[in-house]
């Protein structure tokens, strides 16, 4: 059932007319009405599972002129209302419709082009993939997929239904980060051979399997519980973890690789130019966490894993360091400017960035590019095979922790070479009815 | 109870007591399975160690372990736990009992063993999926879509096209999603034909707009040779989804034909559609598309000029380097920039000749043109043209090529550099020499060995130039450069003394500090001593040491310590010092009147620093008194209602350490 689109209050009209004067290149009938819309109008947005992290990336959404938000679904009645306050009170109107199950979400609101996922890590890859299979382009929170098989779902759907995908990898998109990556695509650093990548210095890669104390299920309205616990497996209710403390579970969580490999693996491997690959050999370490595991792609560049404990590679989150025959370069988060071997380097700061940002026609905004890609059918930074791609690292740095043994990858197969545990570890099975 | 059954239980009870350990890992042995089989079957076990098991046997159940999970696939509460152990497991007995539980099992378990049949593509389970097509649960038979689209094979195609007519509307895309599955299979096993016909019918329904899309891509891909006929087809559609459909099966086709279509329909074809050809013969890569793209480059609407001067620089064609260097002249400013920016990123050395012939043209617009080109092009070839400039170019050129000649080129173009540092008079060309020699000699392997170089050259350099040299040195850094400075410090001339002094106070390791410390002690001067405690200072907290000497360094400068302007300094640099310790060397200063609102300042920026650091946890407690000496001292309300804030937190950081 198609529903009306929502008229405009006036404060929104004029807050979107200066969307009109966008170049006029994309005719709305991209946006799936048909030509219903007027060219570079408007993208009509929809909402799922925006918590805290979610509400960032709305904040950032919102004063993009071409987009209007008009709906989110949540499980979560506190949720779902924190959102409408936030999205009313931005357009002065009372207009954001609410829906708790995304089912019909996606079923009903045919006007929607996109959507702004940012759930637990359980729904990233299964909301993505009901979306797309929708027709919705998608903005996906990370770490974007549980096992390899949502991974290679996600592909699939993007690609069969040419739908635009980003991943909340937004380091693609700073320019400290995208230094970096330029000095190495530049051959400022020579022959790169090592590249390392932070992951979160808090928990370790073996997760809980406890539950927490059941509590009383609140109504369905309050909290719909199936829903929450979505594709996982059951487990009694506890309010607890719909306040986030579903982190470090294993059947909500990837880890502290995950956490923070999430990011610095995409950025290691957009960076090598190894975002349609995986690593080819994964080497078992004798900790809790996966600190300074190697694992090496087929052209023989490493990637170690660094948990940094005493601040000795980074003094700041998410870092990535990038080694070659001529120099190196290390960025994380909280840096004013990139750390390099050579300071001359940094002259070159902006024109790289630029550069960078005119040839591939990425802005330096994750959204930005997004809403940029949704419009012109561009391939986004964070896009799905990339976000596969480094997810599978994941995937395999924790199954290689959990099987404790060293493990060879066949990245055309997608599967672990003569390893047939590690290889049943590739998929979960779905819980009804949540199943792709 | 009778014995017996008693005895069952205690054998039972301790098989699974046995079990327990395993069951909080993520993997547990081989030899696990008895045990983790035996929770299952145990009717006194827990839901939770029962779930635990399933979770284990997905990674290490065998044979045995199929039948007991196989008697849970009916169980309202176990039903997905067992698949979660049976769907992963190779065995293909696995299959049979999915396929025996769709006859028997309902509702929701029903919908989940439709969905593992379809994971393990068991091409057996067609004949009875097909029937659950027509189920009265539309959820059911919206599961036995999708699970005959991943099976994907010719009968599961053909048992859902014939389905598909009439298929009810909230229904449809589930269908048209096992459709898609089954083509993409089909393709992929070489059946394209039947592929191509699944494509076909999906493309034609009156169906959501991703669906016809979609298909339209996917036919036009999966006929192969056929593919390009279609593709003119839709090309020439006024529907802009199946347009752009066209196109992107467009970026995944190779050969001259579809370039050919390509080219021919895009001059037909409206500005915006003609955009998104333009993109698209980018990312195919084909050559050919050049000529046509340097015409719509030339003239026509400027988002397709724009759009085809960015493709035609990706396509990275030499013929196109003409072209650029014309269109730098257009009337509109935004194609010049487009031109600039092709120039810049196009690869070759056809573009790095007509940068240097732009460099080398009197123009004084266009060399400059030409320096930030080569610039962002790193065109180290253009080096020599760089180093002639250096010593004829024009005053505003002069300066930039000079830099880039560090830039650009190495340690090979020092004797050079340094030669021109003899005769550059111009603050601006010393300057920019003088940046050049320390790129030149950071970038060099051995950067140390350049800079004895730079101090064989010192004691015959003009005074400026002894000074840029001092300040090069301070940039390398190394014993031997430490020395020619500490020379310097002696050094008859003013200029040159003031450069040693600020050499060593930039110098990055702590080996100056004792040189800067002995200045500061034995100088009478009260300039000069603010001077080297400044320079000493900062070195406290820029230099590369561990915290523990930065404090040390401290202690012994404040032995020093004086004049209100210096204790401003120890109490800027002792906030920089993430440590607890540097707390305690600030609080003496709350109790002196002249320093009170500096020294409060001093220490809520440590505490802020301190509270955010790794190692909050347990520092908070440690922050507490001070935190409140300051908000109990401070006449200054800012200062005050910050280290309220942070004693605040503080205090719950520490509780919270306590707990």
């Amino acid at each position: 059932m198609s529903e009306k689109k929502p008229t405009l209050s006036r404060r929104a009209f004029l807050g979107h007319t200066a969307a009109l004067a966008l170049p006029a290149i994309v005719p709305a009938s991209v946006f799936g009405r048909d030509g219903a819309v007027p060219p570079s109008e408007r993208i009509v947005v929809g909402g799922i599972g925006i918590g805290n992290r979610g509400t960032s990336d709305l904040q950032w959404m919102l004063p993009e002129r071409d987009v209007q938000f008009v709906a989110t679904c949540d499980p979560q009645k506190q949720r779902r209302e924190k959102v409408k306050a936030l999205v009313d009170t931005r357009y002065g109107n009372n207009d954001c419709k609410l829906y708790s199950d995304i089912r019909e979400f996606l079923a009903t609101r045919t006007d929607i082009d996109a959507v702004l996922s940012t759930t637990g890590d359980r729904w990233h890859a299964l909301a993505a993939i009901l979306a797309m299979r929708a027709g919705k382009d998608i903005y996906s929170e990370k770490p974007s997929a549980m096992t390899i098989a949502e991974g290679q779902a996600v592909v699939e759907t993007a690609r069969r239904y040419r739908r635009i995908y980003q991943s909340g990898i937004q380091r693609l998109s700073e320019g400290n980060f995208t230094f970096a990556n330029e000095l190495l695509r530049l051959g400022y650093l020579g022959q790169v051979h090592t590249v390392r990548a932070h992951i979160a210095p808090w928990d370790a890669a073996e997760m809980r399997h406890d539950w927490l104390p059941a509590e009383p299920l609140p109504p369905k309205d309050e909290v719909d519980w199936d829903a929450w616990l979505g594709p996982c497996p059951w487990r009694p209710y506890n309010s607890a973890y719909c306040r986030g403390s579903w982190r470090n579970h294993y059947d909500f969580h990837t880890s502290c690789i995950g956490e923070w490999g999430a990011h610095t693996f995409a950025q290691c491997q957009v960076a090598l130019g190894l975002w349609e690959t995986s690593p080819v050999e994964y080497k078992y370490v004798n900790n809790d966490s996966g600190d300074g595991m190697v694992t090496t792609f087929a052209n023989g560049v490493k990637m170690v894993l660094e948990r940094d404990m005493n601040a000795k590679i980074w003094h700041g989150s998410c870092g990535v360091r990038y080694e070659g025959t001529e120099g190196w370069v290390a960025i994380a988060d909280g840096y004013s400017k990139p750390e390099v071997s050579n300071p001359a380097w940094m002259a070159d700061f902006k024109k790289l960035v630029d550069d960078y940002c005119a040839r591939t026609q990425r802005p330096m905004s994750h959204m930005r590019n997004l809403l940029d890609c949704i419009k012109s059918r561009r391939q986004t930074v964070a896009n799905p095979v990339m976000m596969h791609r480094s997810m599978s690292t994941v995937h395999a740095a924790n199954i290689c922790m959990w099987l404790k043994r060293d493990m060879k990858y066949d990245p055309v197969k997608e599967e672990f070479v003569n390893d047939a545990e590690a290889n049943r570890f590739r998929s979960r099975a779905m819980r009804e009815p949540w199943i792709i | 109870m009778s014995k017996s059954r008693i005895h069952l239980i205690l054998v039972v009870a301790l098989l699974s007591a046995l079990a327990v350990p395993t069951l909080a890992q993520t993997v547990a042995s081989k030899g696990d399975e008895a045990k983790l089989i035996a929770v299952l079957k145990n009717a006194d076990a827990s839901r939770k160690d029962k779930i635990d098991a399933c979770r284990q046997l997905a990674i290490i159940g065998g044979k045995d372990s199929i039948a007991p999970l196989a008697a849970l696939l009916g169980n309202e509460e176990l039903s997905h736990n067992a698949r979660y152990a049976l769907e992963p497991n190779p065995d293909p007995a696995v299959d049979e009992a999915l396929r025996d539980a769709l006859g028997k099992v309902q509702g929701g378990p029903l919908v989940g063993v439709i969905g593992s049949i379809g994971v393990r593509r068991d091409a057996k389970a067609v004949g009875a999926l097909t029937k659950l097509l027509n189920n009265s649960d539309p959820v059911v038979a919206r599961a036995a879509a999708r699970a005959m689209g991943k099976i994907g094979t010719a009968e599961a195609a053909k048992a859902l096209q014939t389905a598909l007519p009439q298929v009810s509307d909230a229904n449809r895309l589930d269908f048209c999603e096992g459709l898609f599955r089954c083509a993409e299979s089909l393709a992929t096993g070489g059946q394209k034909n039947q592929a191509v016909a699944i494509y076909d019918e999906l493309s034609q329904l009156d169906s959501p707009h991703q669906v016809r899309g979609g298909a339209v891509r996917a036919a036009i891909l999966t006929r192969e040779r056929g593919g390009p006929k279609l593709l003119r087809q839709y090309l020439q559609s006024k529907d802009y989804i199946l347009f752009s459909a066209a196109v992107q099966a467009a970026q995944e086709m190779p050969g001259d034909r579809v370039t050919k279509a390509l080219l021919d329909e895009m001059k037909n074809l409206p500005a915006d559609n003609q955009i998104l050809i333009i993109q698209t013969l980018g990312r195919r890569g084909d050559k050919a598309a050049v000529p046509a793209l340097l015409d719509a480059a030339k003239s026509g609407a400027k988002p397709v000029r724009i759009a085809a001067l960015a493709t035609v620089t990706e396509l990275a064609d030499a013929s196109a380097v003409p072209v650029f260097v014309q269109l730098l002249d257009d009337n509109d400013r935004e194609i010049a920039q487009a031109a600039q920016m092709s120039l810049a990123t196009f690869p070759g050395p056809e573009a790095d000749a007509a940068v240097t012939e732009l460099f080398a043209g009197g123009n004084t617009d266009k060399q400059r043109l030409g320096l930030d080109l080569m610039g962002r092009r790193r065109m180290a070839s253009g080096v020599p043209a760089l180093l002639k400039a250096a010593h004829s170019a024009d005053s505003k050129v002069r300066p930039e090529a000079i830099r880039l000649v560090g830039d650009l080129g190495g340690a090979d173009q020092l004797p050079a550099l340094l030669v021109l540092l003899d005769s550059v008079d111009r603050p601006q060309d010393l300057a920019a020499t003088e940046q050049a020699i320390a790129t030149a000699c950071t970038k060099a392997k051995e950067p140390q060995a350049q800079a004895d170089k730079l101090i064989g050259r010192l004691s015959q350099a003009k005074p400026a130039q002894q000074a840029a040299l001092l300040r090069v040195l301070a940039a390398v850094g190394g014993p031997n450069s430490l020395k020619a400075v500490r020379a310097a410090i002696d050094s008859d001339n003013a200029e040159v003394r003031s450069a040693a002094v600020r050499a060593l106070g930039n110098w990055r390791t702590a080996d100056a500090a004792p040189d800067l410390l002995a200045l500061a002690k034995a100088t009478n001067d009260v300039t000069a001593k603010t001077l080297f405690l400044r320079s000493y200072l900062n070195l406290a907290v820029r230099g590369e040491m561990a915290t523990e000497q930065r404090l040390q360094m401290c202690e012994q400068a404040k032995g020093l310590i004086q004049r209100d302007e210096e204790k401003r300094l120890l109490l800027g640099t002792l906030s920089n010092i993430e440590s607890p310790e540097a707390m305690g060397l600030i609080l003496p200063y709350l109790s002196d009147a002249g320093m009170q609102q500096e020294a409060g300042m001093a220490a809520v920026t440590l505490a802020e620093r301190l509270l955010k650091g790794r190692g909050a946890a347990k520092l908070a407690a440690q922050l507490v008194e001070p935190l409140q000496k300051v908000a109990q001292t401070s006449t200054n309300s800012e200062v005050a209602r910050r280290a309220n804030a942070l004693l605040e937190q503080a205090q719950k950081r520490g509780n919270r350490k306590q707990r």
